[in-house]
C-alpha cells in the first residue's frame, strides 16, 4: 500500500482513477475544486480525459454523454452546483446511465459560506430531480480514508444498478487532511475488488427490460446495437411513448431495481449498541466523528448510550431505527433538521435534534445533551426544541 | 422517400405524428439525402434530438443509434459523447429554435467555441409551437402569438440588426448555413458541407408551422403561402425586395437609413423586419480552420502521457 497524507479531494481522485475513470468533467466550486484540479493533473497521465464544463449543468451532461458512449465518467461539486444537476441527473436516472457524482456539502442556503461544512442536501440527494418514480443511491463518507473506499463502491453500484450514485460528502471530508492508503500490488487492488470489470454494452433490442434485475448492461451508443436512450418514458426498445402502461412499467423498474437489491447498498456502523441503550445518537458524515467520541466518553462516565452512523443514506434504512423503546438524538450540520425527520418517521417516535451550522458540534455539547436527555430533561433550544424537543442554539 | 426510408429510417416511427403540412419532413429528408450523398449508413451516425417539435418528431427515427436529451442540453451531451465515440462516427443533432437558440444557447456556443465535431440541424418554426404557439427567440418582432396577443414587443435574433448565426460565427463555429425548408439541392449541398466538416457545423432551416405560427400569426394554413410570407418577411425593406445590404447580416437601419421604430402595439399580423435579409446557403465556411475538440483532446492527452513517460 502507498501511504499518502492528503485531502479527501485527493483520495477521491486516486480511487476514481484506480476504478478506470475515463472521463471527468468539472466546474470549479469550493470545496470540491481540488477534485477537478487533481483530475486535471492525474487523469491525463492515466489515459483519461479532463474536461471543464461551461457550468455544472453542462459538466454532468457531458459526463453522462461520455458514459452513454461507454466511458466510466464522474463529476463533483458542492450544493450550488448539485442543484444545477437536476436536469442531467434525471436524464441519467430515466435513461439508466451510470455516472458517479460527489457533492462536498457546504453550509447554505444558496452560496452560504464556501469554506464551512454543511449537511443541507440530505433530501436533495433523495430528490435531485423532478418527476418522482425513482429511488436514488447515496453514500456518505465520514473522512478521507472512507471517501477513497466509497468512491470505489460508488462506481461499482452505479454500474451494477445503471444509475447515478451520489457520494454525499461535506467540506470537512473533502478539504480535511488525513492519512490514507492506496493499493499498489495486484493483491491489494483485488482486496478492493479492483480493477472493476470493463463497461459492458447492452446488445438490445430490449434496452429497458421489464423487470427489476441489476447487472443489466446499459445502453452504449456507437456500438451498432441500435441503442436508444432518451428523456421520454421508454418502451422496452427505448422508443418514446405516451402509454400509461409503459410509464408504470418504467417506474416500477426504476424504483424496484434499487429496493429489490438494496442489500448491496445498505451500509451503517453501530457504536455501543450491544446492550440495547435507550438513547441512540444518529448521524452521517463528519459529525459522526464527534458523535463517536462523545458516545465513548459517555460510556466511560457510565452513561448508557450508543450511536448509529449511516454510511448509505438512500434508500433510507428504516430498520435501523425500529428497535422498541429507543430514543434517538439526531446530530446534523444544519439547523432545519433533515435526517431527524426521516429518523422520526422510521422509528415512529419524535426524534431529538441537535443541529449545528457550519461547524461540528463539540463533544462537550453532545455529552451535555445526552446527560440531560438521560435524566428525562428537555435539552435547551429554540424553535426545534419547542416543536420537536431538540436543541437549537 | 421510399428509398431513403428503407435505407435509413425505422418503420415504427414513420410516418411521424407531425401536423399535416408541417415542414419538418422536408428538413428531415434533406438530412437523409446529404447522408446518402456521403455514403453514410446507420452505423456511421449517432443521432441526437432536442425537445420540441423538431426533436420529438425525429427521435429514434434513425435506423442506427439514437438519443434524446433534456431541453437545450443535447449539445453538452454530444460533447461528452464525442470524446467517447472518438473520430469516425458522425453526430447529427436535430433540434428546434427554442432548444438551440433559447434554452440551449450557452451549450451551443461552447460547442462552437470548442469546435466539437457535430452537425446541428436547427429546424426553426419561429416560436414555441409544440406547446401551442408562443413567441420564441427567432419570432419576428410584432408577431401576434398566443403569448404576445398584442404583438411581440421585443426583438428576435432574426432582425433588428441581430442574427443568431453571427453570434455562432463569433463563437467559433466552423460551418454555418441557412435555408428555407423548401430549398432542395442547395440545402442538401450545405448539409453535405456541414457533415464533412470535422468540427462544429450548424444548418438553420426556417420551416412553416401551419397549426400555430401560420394560422395564428400569419392567418394562413397553406404551407406554400406561409413560405411565400417568409420570403417577404425576411427579405428586408418590406415586400419581398432585398435591401441594399446583401451580406446576410442585418443592419441598424433599413434600406433607407431610417431607424427601426419597432412595432406598434396592436398593429396586427407581422409585417416583417425591415432590417433583416434572409440569405440562403452557406453563411460561414471555416471548415478545417480550427482544431476539433475531441481529436485535439485525445492527441493532447496522449502527448501528456508520453511526455511523462520519457
Amino acid at each position: 500500500m502507498l501511504r499518502l497524507f492528503d485531502t479527501g479531494n485527493r483520495s477521491v481522485t486516486e480511487a476514481a482513477i484506480l476504478c478506470g475513470l475515463n472521463f471527468y468533467s468539472g466546474y470549479p466550486i469550493t470545496p470540491a475544486t481540488e477534485i477537478a484540479e487533481n483530475m486535471s493533473r492525474r487523469l491525463p497521465l492515466a489515459g483519461g480525459y479532463y474536461v471543464q464544463g461551461e457550468d455544472e449543468t453542462a459538466a454532468l451532461h457531458m459526463a453522462v454523454g461520455a458514459s452513454l458512449g461507454g466511458m466510466r465518467a464522474m463529476t463533483s461539486t458542492s450544493g450550488p452546483g448539485y442543484v444545477l444537476y437536476a436536469d442531467p441527473y434525471g436524464w441519467a436516472i430515466g435513461g439508466e446511465i451510470p455516472v458517479v457524482i460527489l457533492n462536498a456539502q457546504r453550509v447554505g442556503p444558496v452560496s452560504g459560506i464556501t469554506g464551512a461544512p454543511g449537511q443541507g442536501e440530505f433530501y436533495l440527494s433523495r430528490y435531485p430531480t423532478h418527476g418522482g418514480n425513482f429511488e436514488t443511491i447515496v453514500l456518505a463518507p465520514e473522512g478521507v480514508r472512507e471517501a477513497f473506499a466509497m468512491t470505489v463502491e460508488a462506481f461499482r453500484l452505479s454500474e451494477r444498478f445503471r444509475t447515478p450514485v451520489t457520494i454525499l460528502a461535506d467540506q470537512l471530508v473533502t478539504d480535511g487532511w488525513e492519512a490514507f492508503e492506496v493499493p499498489e500490488t495486484r493483491e491489494e487492488l483485488e482486496s478492493l475488488g479492483l480493477p472493476l470489470p470493463d463497461r459492458a454494452s447492452h446488445p438490445g433490442p430490449d434496452f429497458y427490460p421489464d423487470n427489476t434485475l441489476i447487472d443489466v448492461p446499459p445502453v452504449v451508443l456507437g456500438r451498432g446495437t441500435g441503442g436508444a436512450c432518451s428523456d421520454w418514458t421508454p418502451t422496452r426498445e427505448g422508443y418514446d411513448t405516451e402509454e400509461i402502461g409503459e410509464q408504470m412499467r418504467h417506474a416500477r423498474r426504476l424504483v424496484g431495481k434499487v429496493l429489490d437489491n438494496r442489500g448491496l447498498i445498505d451500509r451503517s456502523e453501530s457504536v455501543c449498541l450491544d446492550d440495547d441503550p435507550r438513547l441512540v445518537l444518529v448521524s452521517y458524515g463528519s459529525p459522526s466523528r464527534t458523535v463517536r467520541r462523545a458516545v465513548r466518553e459517555a460510556r466511560a462516565r457510565g452513561l448508557k448510550v450508543g450511536a448509529v452512523r449511516l454510511r448509505s443514506l438512500w434508500p433510507f434504512q428504516d430498520k435501523l431505527f425500529q428497535a422498541p423503546g429507543r430514543d434517538h438524538l439526531v446530530v446534523e450540520l444544519n439547523c432545519d433538521g433533515q435526517l431527524v425527520r426521516e429518523v422520526s418517521r422510521a422509528s415512529g417516535r419524535e426524534a431529538r435534534f441537535l443541529g449545528r451550522c457550519g461547524e461540528l458540534p463539540k463533544v462537550s455539547e453532545l455529552l451535555e445533551a445526552v446527560t440531560l436527555l438521560l435524566d428525562g430533561k428537555k435539552i435547551d433550544g429554540g424553535y426545534w426544541a419547542e416543536k420537536h424537543g431538540g436543541v437549537f442554539r | 422517400m421510399d428509398r431513403l426510408f428503407h435505407k435509413f429510417l425505422r418503420a415504427r416511427k414513420i410516418p411521424s405524428t407531425a401536423c399535416s403540412g408541417c415542414g419538418l419532413g422536408q428538413v428531415h429528408k434533406r438530412v437523409l439525402l446529404a447522408l446518402e450523398r456521403l455514403d453514410l449508413g446507420p452505423d456511421d451516425v449517432v443521432w441526437g434530438t432536442g425537445i420540441g417539435c423538431a426533436g420529438r418528431q425525429t427521435f429514434n427515427t434513425w435506423r442506427g443509434d439514437n438519443f434524446a436529451g433534456t431541453h437545450g442540453r443535447v449539445y453538452a451531451i454530444a460533447a461528452g459523447l464525442r470524446v467517447a465515440l472518438g473520430p469516425g462516427k458522425k453526430i447529427v443533432l436535430t433540434a428546434g429554435d427554442g432548444d438551440a437558440f433559447g434554452i440551449g444557447l450557452k451549450h451551443l456556443l461552447n460547442c462552437a467555441r470548442r469546435n466539437v465535431d457535430m452537425t446541428v440541424v436547427v429546424a426553426d418554426n419561429l416560436g414555441y409551437q409544440s406547446t401551442g404557439g408562443q413567441f420564441g427567440i427567432t419570432t419576428p418582432r410584432g408577431s401576434v402569438t398566443d403569448s404576445s396577443p398584442y404583438g411581440l414587443n421585443e426583438p428576435g435574433w432574426l432582425g433588428g440588426g441581430l442574427d443568431v448565426l453571427e453570434i455562432l460565427k463569433a463563437a467559433g463555429a466552423t460551418y454555418l448555413a441557412r435555408h428555407l425548408s423548401l430549398d432542395g439541392a442547395s440545402s442538401v449541398e450545405s448539409l453535405v458541407m456541414a457533415l464533412e466538416n470535422p468540427g462544429f457545423s450548424l444548418v438553420h432551416f426556417i420551416y412553416p408551422c401551419v397549426t400555430h405560427f401560420g394560422a395564428v400569426t400569419l392567418g394562413e394554413r397553406d404551407k406554400g403561402k406561409i413560405l411565400g410570407s417568409f420570403r417577404a418577411m425576411f427579405a428586408g425593406g418590406g415586400k419581398g425586395g432585398p435591401t441594399d445590404r446583401d451580406d446576410g447580416r442585418g443592419g441598424e437601419t433599413d434600406g433607407g437609413g431610417r431607424k427601426d421604430p419597432g412595432p406598434q402595439a396592436g398593429s396586427g399580423p407581422v409585417s416583417g423586419d425591415p432590417a433583416f435579409r434572409l440569405k440562403r446557403g452557406t453563411y460561414h465556411d471555416g471548415r478545417g480552420l480550427r482544431p476539433e475538440f475531441a481529436a485535439s483532446l485525445i492527441a493532447w492527452t496522449k502527448n501528456v502521457r508520453e511526455g511523462a513517460g520519457r
